[in-house]
């Protein structure tokens, strides 16, 4: 019943890997922090080049596009858009590589 | 002049070649590597690539190498105070003096430890 060799659902065979369907709240204040610290940055770009008078297109489409971790609705702080899910939503923690890519906004309406 | 002190904080295991690239080009190799650029477009643009790896400060000058490794070095956790004539240092003088004179020798240099 118990050990390393016990009969579970995932021990099994097949293909069950118990991944919650949401994060956890722990999960979730490292994720507003990890958004914090990009926002963080991106400041520190912004003002450093602001001061020496040059511009960067990359760094002005991300100020113009994407929110800061204040502004981000929670839902798209830990879900994200899936055109499979019911709801078209699954939780970020979906994503390859979560966190340490950028996913802060979803399509209009979604 | 001012510079980028950029910090690898997140591993790159996993990511796209042009990721590490630019970490490569940054000379970032490997986590809690500290580096320094100067404060330009180009710099900012390959910082923009990896935000969510690096921590970045601006600063006025980089450190050099052995600066960065002093700046990393903990407390010692003790510190050697020169002798002084303080009130603790006396009573332990006059405590082994008098210990010397009860043993019937009057010397008292050479006690302070």
């Amino acid at each position: 019943m118990f050990g390393p060799f016990r009969i579970t659902n995932v021990l099994n065979g097949g293909l069950l890997w118990k991944i919650p369907w949401r994060l956890s709240p722990t999960q979730k204040a490292r994720q507003r922090k990890r958004l914090r610290a990009v926002d963080q940055v991106v400041e520190t770009l912004s003002n450093a080049l602001a001061k020496k008078g040059e511009t960067l297109k990359s760094l002005e489409r991300w100020k113009a596009e994407m929110p800061t971790e204040a502004q981000m609705l929670p839902r798209d702080k830990y879900t994200m858009f899936d055109r499979k899910a019911k709801r078209y939503r699954k939780g970020i923690h979906k994503l390859p590589k979560w966190t340490r890519v950028s996913q802060r906004i979803n399509p209009p309406g979604y | 002049m001012s510079y980028f002190r950029i910090t690898l904080h997140r591993s790159a295991i996993g990511l796209p070649k042009r990721t590490r690239g630019v970490l490569a080009a940054l000379g970032l190799h490997r986590r809690a590597q500290v580096v320094f650029h100067p404060v330009s477009a180009q710099f900012a643009g390959m910082i923009m690539k990896v935000k969510e790896l690096v921590r970045i400060e601006e600063v006025e000058r980089p450190m050099t190498k052995r600066e960065l490794h002093e700046s990393r070095r903990p407390e010692p956790g003790f510190w050697v105070e020169t002798p002084r004539a303080s009130s603790f240092g006396m009573r332990r003088v006059l405590a082994t003096g008098q210990q010397q004179q009860q043993q019937g020798e009057g010397q008292q240099e050479g006690v302070r430890l």
